[in-house]
């Protein structure tokens, strides 16, 4: 939302410089202005001889003001129109506009914020133009406006009330901020203003009070940084509703030197340059002017103030926010996006079949869900509602007679529970390929992670291939089907009881060679699958809704946050 | 000194004195709309006293002058200067003569420096340079080489001209250097240039002005090399030269107080938390030293009360503040070490690091004591004092974290106090933050679940309220911070809760409506971020800033994750949250089409984003049939 636009403007040559018959060193071309190296700068200083000759600058507008006479000569009205006319879009706009100006003690700052009578500078002519606009939107809305001016200096990091009231006067006011108002300057009067005479007169009754000092430099050197603020609330009827912006615009006229108040007082401080503290403007568009003098005896200052520019641009550039790092997100959604991969190409190809792991609780939400419905009475008035539930996974319910019938297409294992408390059924889908089991805290995770006796990280595997399913035990791993012990790769068929560990039990069920075989039982025929029966639509009982995929671990390692940047 | 006693010289002595009381003492009172009027007075003696020195040199050699006349001062010295040949020792008739014409144009340069004159003070310091280059250097200018060289070093540095800075400041510190090696011996300083016989400063008074300039070109070269981003070696300066200031009691307390402070964030940085915690020590120590805070009844009574308390307040809560981020990096610091691919933390590692520490550490860091210490005898004591309430060692375990957290609070504590959201808005919250970062980084070190949620709810509970009452036209900044924050906290809490839940037998209606709320939340600061780059009439940016570019997609990116994540048992609900995941992946995914530059900044979420966007479509097709279906 900020802008930083930046114009420099350059002043004739003062007669001081006249009298120490100073040469022009500055050169104004469309947006670029350039200084001119003289050779009594270079001889000055050893190690910039190979320097280049001129150094030249790029700015939003370049303005030369050295001879009134010249027809490039660029007036107050010029720069008003430059300038000035987008502060005042800003403030029409509900927005914030602040404009600088930043350069050496008599460089012409304040005849550029302020001007002479007659010859107006920037603040008057901004504030004519609000007046002058709000005469012509009066008319046409039914807007009304409001217009507060406030002025004040700060002098030597003192405040000081420009148009101060009885309780001001002579005080030294602080800077403080309000979470609904903003910063401001506590107690500083605020003036009411109907019309453009009226700011007039509250300007030039503050610039009398205001701190200038006749030095060798500029016999008006302003002392301190002028901060004039106009407020600016437009109230109007937005349909039935009433709406109200508020607008500031900050006219800053910067002290030319600081620098002596700083070393008077320590003696040991390199001040930087001028910066106004943060908290007294609130950057809305802002506008820096430079200002310069031409002549070749304030070179190296002037060279400076054109530096400045650049660091005028990054005003505003701090940190946005600082955020955590994504790898857990990231590591979530490569997991599902493979799952949903791995569902895609499956339902392309062949009847094989998704499986959800078996420990992520968002699975066990599902399944407890299934299972309370499951074993509630009052699960027949819900029917609808377990469907929607249980419609995209892999299980069906249905009721037969008193009992609750489960149907599904893909070979699974029920888990018996030995715990007599318990009162659900855990249902653990064998997909197409590989589904290992264990008691985890591998990686990757085991698929179906078990908590018993007995148990290896890694224990054994399920291997279905084309809707065959084998258990393969791992070395080690005590693993036993029908009571028989297995160490060896074994072909698991419909209906078989298998055992892992000490304890752990479970129903194997295979649904299609269950049909297969009833099928084959009333017939006398063996039907083989047939696989293009299967598209991605008769899938549509796939378990998809997965949020939580992976073992959720709580935090992402965090940037270094950045240090402190006060004092 | 032929011309020491004559009536002449007196005379031209107590000018000088009188130069000096007037730039020095006098000038501290002239009225604001002519500030230098005493300084121009100064100015008008020393051009005097330039005359009259020229005037003595004719009268006592009976040569010509062969400096031109007394004009001189006024332009730059145009002779030729033949290179680095010395011309006259310095303790020669000549080369005395030499140096208290430079020291003249020394103080004229200043004088010029000090009215704003800074290329005319610059010509005269450039003559002075030169008048004591033709000699060697000797006790007797050795003082004026390094004073004049200090203020080129400060007016170069002005004009942003580092290098130049540095070049006279370096110049300055090596002859230091050499200077104490070969001679030692109390050197003149420029004010006995001008005083009459039997009116020379005291040895004592010699040696502490000559050590001052010295300390004074250590801490310009400091601040030199912070500009030209040297940062070890302006950190090494800051330090000796605070070191030289206790050692030769030439400080503010105030100010040294804050200077060490600050030399304790770069140590911080560099995760030397020895060095940082004894600077941060004796912050506390010497600040104290800056006198009894002014109670508020006595503030009330005078001003200069009521400014003192407001100072010392004000300084201590900085350095309150800069604890904070001592006990907050140490923790965090510790954090990055302990910590696996995913931010949990690494057992092994962390048995690793205690078995590390237990052999290593403490030899290492009493070897590393020595140098840096701030040796004061009289404040020695409660700086080590106040050194063993936190360690500096990085925290392996809770209790070591907690320790450090809970120091890290009483100074939040503290600094709130002065830092009151009544009136410093922006200190405030940035202190809300820092407690807001410790409570998070403690929660690492936390391994009950629950526990860890509650610290997280903490972070809510103290940035909520101020996020909903700031006027983000005055702090859009902290605005976007506390809700990116705020979202962030709330999928931590919501992450919590799935692993809480995870651990639990059978999660509960109660669970689940706990689990969506979080998710909800959390998007809904994600979402008011992303409202705050809205123009006016609530339109998106078609461009971001920079600056927001990354902020603004991984918000969005997250809020895609969290319409997915949402719970909910109605088929119908399900399908418009994942159309919203999908919209706002397929946002991410259009943005960097329209602007390939930001893919950058967002590769891999852009990645997944855009795999989604290829996927989802197919989860929400299912989704549709079976709802069709069911109908």
């Amino acid at each position: 939302m900020a802008s930083v636009r930046v114009a420099v403007r350059v002043r004739p040559l003062s007669q001081r410089e006249k009298d120490l018959s100073a040469k022009v060193i500055i050169q104004v071309d469309g947006q670029i202005t350039s200084v001119l190296s003289t050779k009594e700068n270079f001889s000055c200083m050893n190690g910039e001889l190979s320097g280049e000759r001129v150094k030249s600058f790029s700015y939003d507008f370049s303005y030369d003001s050295m001879n009134s006479t010249s027809l490039n000569f660029v007036t107050q009205e010029k720069i008003f129109k430059d300038l000035g006319t987008d502060v005042l879009q800003a403030a029409f706009e509900g927005y914030n506009a602040c404009v600088f100006a930043y350069g050496q003690t008599g460089s012409g700052k304040t005849y550029t914020m302020m001007g002479n009578p007659g010859d107006y500078g920037l603040i008057p002519r901004i504030c004519e133009g609000l007046f002058h606009h709000i005469g012509g939107v009066l008319q046409k809305d039914k807007a009304s406006f409001h217009m507060e001016v406030s002025y004040f200096e700060i002098y030597n990091e003192r405040v000081r009330d420009l148009l101060p009231s009885t309780e001001t006067q002579g005080c030294e006011l602080r800077v403080r901020e309000h979470p609904k108002d903003g910063p401001y300057v506590d107690a500083l009067s605020r003036h009411q203003v109907q019309s453009y005479t009226e700011v007039g007169q509250l300007m030039q009754e503050g610039n009398k009070r205001r701190a200038t000092a006749n030095t060798g430099m500029n016999n008006v050197s302003s002392r301190s940084h002028a901060i004039f603020t106009i407020r600016f609330i437009k109230a109007m009827f937005d349909g039935e509703l009433p709406s109200e912006t508020v607008s500031k615009v900050h006219l800053v006229d910067l002290a030319g030197s600081e620098r002596a108040d700083a070393t008077q007082t320590t003696g040991i401080r390199l001040k930087e340059g001028a910066n106004i503290n943060r908290s007294l403007v609130t950057l809305g568009i802002v506008i820096s002017t430079l200002a310069i003098s031409p002549a070749d005896v304030n070179y190296s200052e002037t060279l400076n103030t054109l530096r400045y520019a650049s660091r005028a641009k990054n005003i505003l550039n701090k940190p946005t926010v600082n955020e955590d790092s994504n790898v857990k997100i990231i590591r979530e959604l490569q997991a599902e996006i493979a799952r949903l991969k791995a569902l895609l190409s499956a339902g392309n190809q062949m009847p094989s079949f998704e499986q959800p792991s078996g420990s992520s609780v968002e699975e066990r939400l599902h399944q407890d869900e299934a299972r309370v419905q499951e074993l509630t009475k009052q699960w027949a008035s819900r029917w609808k509602e377990i469907q929607t539930i249980l419609g995209e996974d892999a299980v069906a319910l249905r009721k037969e007679g008193i009992g609750v019938v489960l149907d599904s297409q893909i070979p699974y294992l029920i888990r018996i529970d030995e715990d007599l408390l318990s009162t659900g059924v855990v249902l653990y889908h064998l997909k197409e390929g590989i589904t290992s089991v264990g008691a985890g805290g591998t990686k990757p995770e085991q698929d179906i992670v078990l908590h018993g006796e007995a148990l290896q990280r890694e224990h054994c595997v399920f291997e279905n291939q084309r809707g065959a399913v084998t258990l393969v035990p791992l070395p080690g791993a005590r693993c036993a089907v029908s009571g028989m012990e297995v160490t060896q790769p074994y072909l698991l068929s419909q209906g078989v009881n298998i055992q892992l560990g000490k304890a752990t039990m479970f129903h194997f069920n295979h649904p299609q060679e269950a049909a297969q075989l009833r099928e084959k039982r009333k017939s006398g025929l063996f039907v083989p699958s047939n696989s293009a029966a299967f598209s991605v639509e008769t899938f549509s009982d796939f378990r998809l809704w997965m949020p939580f995929l992976q073992k959720h671990k709580n935090r992402n390692p965090v940037g270094f946050d950045a240090l402190i940047k006060h004092s | 000194m032929a011309a020491n006693n004559s009536i002449e010289w007196r005379a031209v002595c107590e000018k000088f004195r009188l130069a000096q009381e007037l730039s020095e003492i006098e000038s501290k009172k002239d009225p604001e709309n002519n500030p230098f009027r005493s300084k121009y007075k100064a100015r008008d003696l020393l051009k005097e006293i330039h005359c009259s020195l020229k005037k003595i040199e004719i009268e006592e050699q009976g040569e010509a002058g062969d400096e031109a006349d007394c004009e001189s001062s006024q332009t730059a010295d145009g002779e030729p200067e033949d290179g680095f040949e010395k011309t006259f020792t310095g303790d020669s008739a000549a080369g005395l003569r030499a140096a208290r014409l430079a020291v003249l144009q020394y103080h004229l340069g200043v004088n010029h420096i000090e009215t704003e004159e800074l290329s005319a003070g610059e010509l005269h310091l450039m003559v002075c340079m030169k008048l004591i280059d033709k000699c060697t250097t000797t006790r007797e200018n050795v003082s004026l080489f390094i004073h004049v060289r200090n203020q080129l070093g400060i007016l170069w540095a002005g004009r942003d001209e580092i290098e130049k800075a540095q070049g006279f400041l370096e110049i300055a510190e090596t002859m230091y250097l050499v200077y104490m090696k070969e001679d030692g011996q109390p050197p003149l300083d420029l004010q006995d240039f001008f005083v009459p016989e039997g009116e020379e400063l005291s040895q004592q008074e010699k040696i502490r002005r000559f050590e001052m300039a010295y300390t004074h070109t250590l801490y310009y070269l400091a601040q030199v090399y912070k500009n030209l981003q040297q940062y070890e070696r302006a950190a090494q300066y800051c330090h000796s030269t605070l070191q030289r200031q206790l050692e030769y009691k030439q400080f503010a307390p105030l100010e040294w107080a804050i200077n060490a402070a600050t030399l304790s964030q770069y140590y911080i940085t560099k995760t030397r938390y020895m060095e940082a915690r004894h600077c941060l020590a004796a912050a506390s120590v010497i600040a104290n030293l800056a006198g009894e805070i002014p109670s508020e009844a006595a503030a009330k009574e005078s001003e200069a009360e009521s400014e003192k308390r407001e100072e010392l307040l004000q300084k201590r809560a900085e350095i309150a503040r800069c604890w904070i981020k001592y006990c907050l990096n140490l923790l965090q610091d510790a954090k990055k070490l302990l910590e696996d691919n995913i931010g949990e933390l690494d057992l092994d590692r962390q048995d690793e690091l205690k078995r590390a520490r237990r052999n290593e550490e403490e030899e290492k860091e009493k070897g590393r004591k020595s140098a840096i210490l701030f040796g004061s005898s009289d404040t020695f004591d409660s700086i080590c004092s106040l050194e063993e309430k936190v360690s500096s060692m990085l925290p392996l375990e809770f209790e070591e974290a907690r320790s450090i957290f809970l120091v890290g609070q009483t100074y939040v504590t503290q600094a709130k106090e002065y830092f009151a959201m009544d009136g410093h808005v922006t200190d405030h919250i940035e202190i809300l933050q820092d407690h807001s970062a410790l409570f998070k980084v403690l929660a690492f070190f936390e391994e009950d679940l629950e526990r860890r949620c509650k610290m997280h709810k903490r972070r809510v509970d103290m940035l909520e309220p101020i996020c909903k009452d700031l006027n983000a036209q005055y702090y859009l900044l902290i605005c976007r911070q506390l809700q990116f924050e705020l979202a962030e906290t709330y999928y931590e809490m919501m992450d919590l809760k799935l692993a809480v839940a995870d651990k639990l037998d059978q999660p509960d209606v109660h669970t689940i409506k706990k689990f969506n709320h979080l998710c909800s939340s959390s998007m809904k600061y994600y979402q008011m971020f992303l409202d705050s780059t809205r123009s006016p009439e609530g339109k998106f940016p078609e461009k971001l800033e920079d600056d927001l570019l990354r902020p603004a997609l991984v918000a969005k990116f997250r809020v895609a994750r969290l319409h997915s994540k949402l719970i909910s048992s109605n088929l119908a609900t399900q399908m418009e949250n994942l159309s919203l995941s999908l919209e706002s992946y397929n946002f991410v995914v259009q943005y960097c089409e329209e602007n390939p530059e930001a893919k950058n900044a967002v590769e891999t979420e852009l990645e997944l984003s855009m795999e989604m966007v290829s996927l989802l479509p197919l989860k929400i097709n299912r989704i549709r049939s079976t709802l069709a279906s069911s109908k």
